[in-house]
């Protein structure tokens, strides 16, 4: 099995795109050779990702159901609210460097080429809203004079942009973009903002982190609907076998019980697969 | 592969470092670049991004012009030390052409032959490896450097100020001006005046950098900071605070001033172009129906305080990315005897040239470009109305907007001739989708909150390049001669006594037209789309002109509008220099 993965790999780990100056990346920058992998593959992760650790564990999970050694790359970080020159980042390391990027949105609104694909998720977790406020059981116990802050282009705060556009003006709560989690923790408990909605794996991060942030607590969003982000990894689409590999191991890790016992150990909550 | 880059580059600092004075061993004289000479600089120098403080891109020079321009040949050609878009700015004086590339690398050349003089290589720090962003800016580096008495001042990626030796490249002084960490990063040079590095930073879009876009000032001496303004949170200003609506600063972003700005020594005054809001669109934001200052902005800054004198929005309420920084360009011109002084710019990305007085920021009037739909109108005393059909109510709504995120205009700068009284400006004809839509990369976090459709032409137009040349009076702005064409133009513009304007476009030709009428009089094809800011001066009494060509995003994000005109797969990036044949 290793011997012919790492044959495949031979063949079509390169993924290169046109060398003309028809992207907004100098030709220069792509590396014009086949990466030999070997019996190992290279695996990226978004240093900035909310869920690193988790994914490392399961970046590693699946090379040991492909009994290939994970090479784990800290990938990139640092980009702009608008995501400026990130997809020229994503091209550059999948081109470069990475056989695999793990902690993948798992979207219809996903913003990477055609000349990549998205496995299969192998978690999902949900948009939780913080509240620090021990009278508050849900959204709609919140005075509508308070303030929200949600994470700055995320699923929770499109659901809850959605919503609010749904609403007249004096049944919406006004909402803030943070950026900085830590920053809208630290004003949801001085008060400046009456709650946040975040990833739930965001909020088991700060949890972990910060001891003046346990009385924070989680409450029903209702009346704005739940949602919630599935994860997955990024592969060329070029390498169908890699991807189609991929997907079956990602099976196998959330049947057999690897990705729930994950979850439970990083304290999130949310399911293992889709 | 990258770090492997990096440890090369660094190698090559030390060595480059060390070896610059063996190879700087001359008797070159070198005369200190004052606060006059680069108000009114001698013809044969150009000694700033566009060649004084007035940003006109006009040089006093005539030698080459419409007699003998035929006549150019190739003296002498440079590759750059760096790959990356191509953006640069050389600058020439006492016979030395500076010269700065991608990833701060200087390079002092003679003039004459091409020489190399010395070259000095900025040392990034290793954290670049993991911060993509700063890679990505540090390929995008544009006109970097100044000039001022026997130094060259240079702002890096990373965020800090270097002062060169002008003479043998050493290091005089450099400071760590933000952190670069938080995301800040210097994408365009300073300018300098009375003894007062002006400089604008970058990054402002980037989540560790909410609530702080500044304009600062340092000592040229020490690099001690005398002021900053922050262009999006100015507590003396009730009004500007408002226009955020509910968002506090910590929650702002963008106001990024990215094209270098302008100096009026009589009135101690810089006026500088603001960048675009962020997150773009307001649904986002949060914002509601508010202008959002100083985003999209000129504003008027006192160089010895740093307080705002005035400002004047040029597009309030930005939902589209159609940022304001471009070249603000100081006019002085007389009727019935009185001097009147304004500020001329086509401000933004959809192409509005404006004329203000720049004594008061008062509007005097604006004339459309390229076509554009997301200004309705602008009132007698300049308040600019939006179209309010393009502000998205849902996420996902979609709306064609023209013009595109990449312009309409973009960084290339016109020039003013004082013999026409006419602004040049270089421009594409383009439009784009925009949808505000939440799309997370890396689950739940946060990268990016629009998405954007490929540049296309607007309905109707085949021809994406327009150089449109604007006669200029106080009272108006009229359009003296267009020149269209299918490629589209990627350079900055040049005017000179010549009666000339030098530019490039996307199909590598170098053009020069006549300022009165729009003729091409001269043109050659190079290697590589045209960029940078083509610039001209004299030695030994010989007048050259510098062109700068390399990979180029304004080629390559339309470049599926001009099909037949094939890129080049190599980046290519190098100064050819002209002159005409030698008596």
């Amino acid at each position: 099995m290793r011997q012919f993965l790492s044959a495949v790999f031979l063949l079509v780990a390169c993924a290169l795109p046109a060398l003309a100056q028809n992207s907004s990346i100098p030709p220069e920058e792509f590396n014009n050779t086949s990466r030999l992998s070997g019996d190992s593959i290279n695996v990226c992760f978004d240093r900035t990702s909310l869920g690193l650790a988790f994914d490392q564990d399961v970046a590693r999970a699946i090379g040991d159901a492909l009994f290939l050694r994970v090479e784990a790359i800290e990938g990139f970080g640092g980009f702009p609210l608008n995501g400026d020159a990130l997809l020229d980042e994503v091209t550059l390391a999948m081109t470069n460097t990475c056989d695999v990027f793990m902690g993948v949105s798992v979207s219809p609104n996903s913003p990477v080429s055609d000349a990549f694909a998205i496995t299969r998720p192998y978690a999902t977790f949900p948009f939780v809203l913080a509240v620090a406020d021990p009278d508050w059981q849900r959204l709609g116990d919140i005075p509508k004079s308070r303030k929200l802050g949600t994470a700055m282009a995320s699923m929770g705060e499109m659901n809850y942009i959605t919503w609010a556009q749904q609403q007249p003006e004096n049944e919406r709560w006004v909402r803030l973009p943070y950026a900085d989690f830590d920053l809208m923790t630290t004003r949801v408990l001085d008060g400046s903002i009456a709650g946040m909605i975040l990833w739930q794996p965001a909020l088991a991060r700060i949890l972990a982190s910060r001891p003046d942030a346990k009385v924070l607590r989680v409450i029903d969003s209702a009346p704005v609907p739940s949602s919630e982000t599935r994860v997955g990894a990024l592969v060329s689409s070029r390498n169908s076998f890699l991807r189609a590999q991929i997907d079956e191991a990602i099976d196998a890790i959330v049947r057999d019980g690897t990705i729930a016992g994950l979850i439970e150990k990083h304290g999130y909550s949310g399911r293992a697969g889709e | 592969m990258k770090t492997l880059i990096k440890s090369l580059l660094m190698a090559t600092a030390a060595f480059a470092v060390i070896s610059a004075p063996a190879l700087a061993q001359n008797t070159r004289e070198y005369s200190p670049v004052t606060d006059e000479m680069l108000a009114n600089p001698p013809a044969e120098d150009w000694l700033s991004f566009r060649g004084a403080y007035n940003n006109q891109g006009y040089s006093k020079l005539d030698l080459i012009n419409k007699d003998t321009v035929d006549d150019l040949e190739l003296a002498w050609a440079w590759p750059m030390a760096e790959a990356g878009i191509q953006e640069t700015a050389p600058l020439i004086h006492d016979g030395i052409l500076f010269l700065q590339t991608n990833n701060n690398i200087v390079e002092a050349l003679d003039a004459k032959t091409g020489d190399r003089i010395w070259t000095y290589i900025h040392e990034l720090p290793e954290l670049p490896a993991s911060w993509s962003y700063q890679l990505n800016q540090a390929r995008r580096q544009k006109a970097s450097i100044a000039l001022y008495q026997d130094k060259v001042v240079l702002t890096t990626v990373d965020a800090k100020i270097v002062v060169l030796n002008a003479l043998d490249g050493k290091v005089v002084w450099e400071k760590q001006v933000l952190d670069y960490n938080k995301g800040y990063s210097y994408t365009v040079g300073p300018i300098v005046v009375d003894n007062k590095i002006i400089s604008a930073i970058s990054g402002c879009s980037i989540a560790g950098t909410a609530g702080g876009c500044y304009i600062l000032a340092h000592d040229f001496e020490t690099g001690e900071e005398l002021w900053r303004f922050n262009t999006i949170n100015d507590p003396d200003n009730p009004e500007q605070q408002a226009s955020w609506g509910e968002v506090p600063p910590e929650n702002r972003w963008g106001g990024t001033p990215w094209t270098i700005g302008s100096y009026d020594p009589e009135t101690r005054t810089t006026f500088w172009g603001i960048g675009m809001p962020g997150p773009y669109s307001e649904l986002i934001r949060g914002s509601g129906d508010g202008s959002v200052l100083y985003t999209n902005s000129t504003i008027a800054l006192d160089i010895d305080t740093g307080k705002l004198k005035w400002y004047y929005q040029h597009l309030p309420r930005d939902n589209w990315d159609l940022d304001s920084p471009f070249e603000r360009i100081l006019v002085d011109q007389e009727v019935d005897g009185e001097v009147k002084k304004m500020l001329v710019t086509v401000a933004g990305k959809n192409g509005i040239a404006f004329g203000l007085d720049r004594e008061t920021g008062k509007y005097l009037w604006h004339k459309e470009t390229v076509h554009q739909n997301v200004v309705t109108g602008i009132d007698p005393d300049g308040t600019v109305h939006i179209n309010e059909d393009l502000v998205a109510k849902a996420v996902g709504e979609e709306h064609l907007v023209c013009a595109s995120v990449s312009g309409g205009k973009l960084w290339q700068a016109g020039s003013y001739s004082p013999l026409t009284q006419a602004y040049y400006v270089p421009l594409t004809e383009a439009c784009n989708t925009v949808a505000p839509t939440q799309t997370e990369f890396t689950a739940g976090n946060a990268v990016g909150a629009m998405k954007f459709g490929p540049r296309v032409l607007p309905e109707g137009v085949t021809e994406a390049g327009l150089v449109q040349a604007i006669a200029v009076t106080p009272t108006s702005g009229k359009t003296k001669w267009d020149y269209r064409s299918r490629p589209t133009p990627t350079s900055s513009v040049l005017a000179t006594a010549g009666g000339l304007v030098f530019g490039g476009d996307a199909a590598r030709d170098v053009k020069a037209w006549d300022q009165e009428t729009g003729e091409v009089v001269w043109s050659q094809r190079l290697n590589a789309p045209i960029g940078g800011y083509p610039a001209t001066y004299a030695v030994d009494g010989e007048q050259y002109l510098v062109v700068p060509t390399g990979y180029s995003n304004s080629a390559s994000s339309i470049s599926s509008a001009f099909p037949e005109i094939p890129l080049p797969t190599g980046s290519g990036n190098s100064i050819f220099v002209f002159k005409l044949p030698s008596k």
